[in-house]
């Protein structure tokens, strides 16, 4: 497994495929950081953006690869196992970002205290001291993760193949994300309103958006493992 | 390796492209898969090299398996080395034997000089080679050649064909196809042909009327008379010259190894008279 972890990963970093992803999330989370009032709403809207983020990096890597190329993968090592790689990576670069935002987030909000010290060491003592503000953004950066994946995973070939239908299925698919009510992400996100009079509150999501992110991960991962299985289309070109 | 009752079809309410395929496939044993273009070859041997399950029957005891397509399009971002690296890994090559299998077949296909190109630069033919490499690189058990030798320069034919027979050797199983039906002709111990309907035809034996080799039209008769203690061991060693065919032998003197009219042999070029005492009969 290690071995076609790498060799998607070469393939998603040598492809270039992550730099549009990656622009965009680091323009979605520098305009929310500039828009928030606090700490714990910044963490929120970062988390939110992970899921268009991840779901177009998850696009990105399974159109990646000839299927040539996957055929011979999945002669090697199963195509069960070449799918799950595929997916794996993504959601792993998509934690990497999740990451590096509640990082960039800590650094440059407005500061978790009401009375904050001076400059970034400042920040990071403040942010410290509310450990639950951040605590609780990395469960909501991990629902949304967890969402974003499902989403490109279920819109994206080997179950959608034709470009324009993936497209915007992916679209449609974060849209409901985001704002529909059922949606773990949504329910994870939605206590910003809630909670945006008391700055110093952590929007803490609860554990049920979590459980319901991680079924949906488990169903959209299968259901694309089992179409890379059954492979029903087959071309020599790649997207 | 056993295909139980194997079909494969693209979608619920889609023919069968192929159906009902039961087979045994032993250890050294070379196929040859024929059939009409879109007759299913490529999708059966889809399926028997693990890229895609069956939509009916089974498929058991399949061993590590190398599988080439029919065409292997650039579309990676990496030099012909570091993929043929990555897919050793992903073979489960580990370390310093990775990079020398790599290595060897790089030499074997004549492609070492320009392993170092991007895939996206190559040619058609030096990309099949990288896609040969990848499959042979692990000394797969099961070896499927979907097309392999298209696209390739005499010498890498050469050395595939060499690479066949080695893996068949070691008590590899390898199903081919390919178009020119002189392509390892004679060596096969199966025929899978496919009727353009779905079916498969399992015809044990090389193809009984393989056509000739290119070049084979042009042909000598050479009557060489030679004196000899063994004349079995000689008269087996002209046999096994590439390129000749005994068409008789005659032994003066004792009668022991006396063979008038000499059994066909594989590689043989069109006969057509037999020829009796090394004077041609037409």
């Amino acid at each position: 497994m290690t071995a076609l972890l790498r060799y998607q990963a070469a393939i998603l970093l040598r492809s270039h495929r992550w730099i549009f992803p990656l622009i965009a999330y680091g323009l979605l989370i520098t305009v929310g950081a500039a828009g928030s009032t606090s700490l714990a709403e910044t963490l929120d809207w970062s988390g939110a953006m992970l899921v268009p983020v991840v779901a177009f990096l998850t696009r990105a890597m399974l159109t990646a690869e000839p299927d040539a190329a996957r055929a011979c993968v999945a002669a090697a090592a199963g195509p069960a196992r070449a799918q799950l790689a595929t997916l794996i990576v993504p959601l792993g670069g998509g934690a990497a970002l999740g990451a590096a935002a509640i990082v960039f987030d800590v650094l440059t909000a407005e500061a978790a205290s009401k009375a904050p010290g001076s400059g970034l060491a400042g920040k990071v003592t403040a942010a410290a001291g509310h450990p639950g503000i951040v605590a609780a953004g990395l469960l909501i950066a991990l629902v949304c993760l967890l969402v974003g994946s499902a989403a490109g995973a279920l819109c994206n070939p080997p179950l959608l193949r034709h470009r324009a239908a993936a497209m915007l299925s992916t679209l449609a698919a974060i849209v409901v994300a985001l704002a529909a009510g059922v949606s773990p992400a949504s329910a994870a996100i939605s206590h910003t309103t809630a909670k945006a009079a008391d700055p110093l509150a952590a929007n803490w999501p609860g554990t049920g958006p979590l459980a319901g992110a991680a079924c949906l991960l488990a169903v959209a991962w299968g259901v694309s493992v089992l179409a890379a299985t059954r492979r029903d289309t087959w071309s020599v070109s790649s997207e | 390796m056993r295909l139980e009752a194997v079909g494969k079809r693209y979608g619920v309410r889609q023919p069968w492209v192929v159906r009902g395929v039961s087979a045994d496939l032993r250890a050294g044993q070379l196929v040859r898969v024929a059939g009409r273009n879109g007759s299913g070859k490529s999708t059966l041997l889809r399926v028997v090299a693990g890229v895609s399950r069956p939509s009916a029957g089974k498929v058991t005891g399949r061993p590590h398996a190398g599988y080439v397509p029919e065409r292997f399009p650039g579309g990676l971002p990496f030099s012909g080395r570091e993929y043929l690296l990555h897919l050793a890994r992903v073979h489960g090559l580990r370390g310093p034997l990775a990079r020398q299998r790599a290595e060897e077949w790089l030499e074997r296909l004549g492609a070492a000089g320009y392993a170092d190109q991007p895939l996206g630069s190559m040619s058609k033919g030096m990309c099949q080679k990288m896609a040969i490499a990848q499959a042979l690189l692990p000394a797969p058990g099961l070896l499927v050649l979907d097309e392999a030798w298209t696209g390739l320069d005499q010498a890498a034919r050469g050395a595939l064909d060499d690479a066949v027979t080695e893996r068949v050797a070691a008590g590899g199983t390898v199903l081919f196809v390919d178009h020119d039906p002189a392509r390892l002709a004679g060596r096969e111990d199966e025929r899978w042909s496919f009727d353009g309907a779905g079916g498969v035809t399992v015809l044990a034996g090389p193809a009984p009327s393989a056509p000739a080799p290119p070049g084979a039209q042009r042909r000598e008769t050479v009557t060489i008379r030679l004196e000899t203690a063994d004349s079995a061991r000689v008269i087996g060693q002209v046999r096994a010259i590439d390129g000749a065919r005994v068409l008789s032998v005659d032994v003066d003197g004792p009668v022991a190894n006396r063979h008038v009219v000499d059994r066909p042999v594989v590689d043989r070029p069109v006969v057509d008279k037999p020829v009796v005492d090394g004077n041609p009969g037409a």
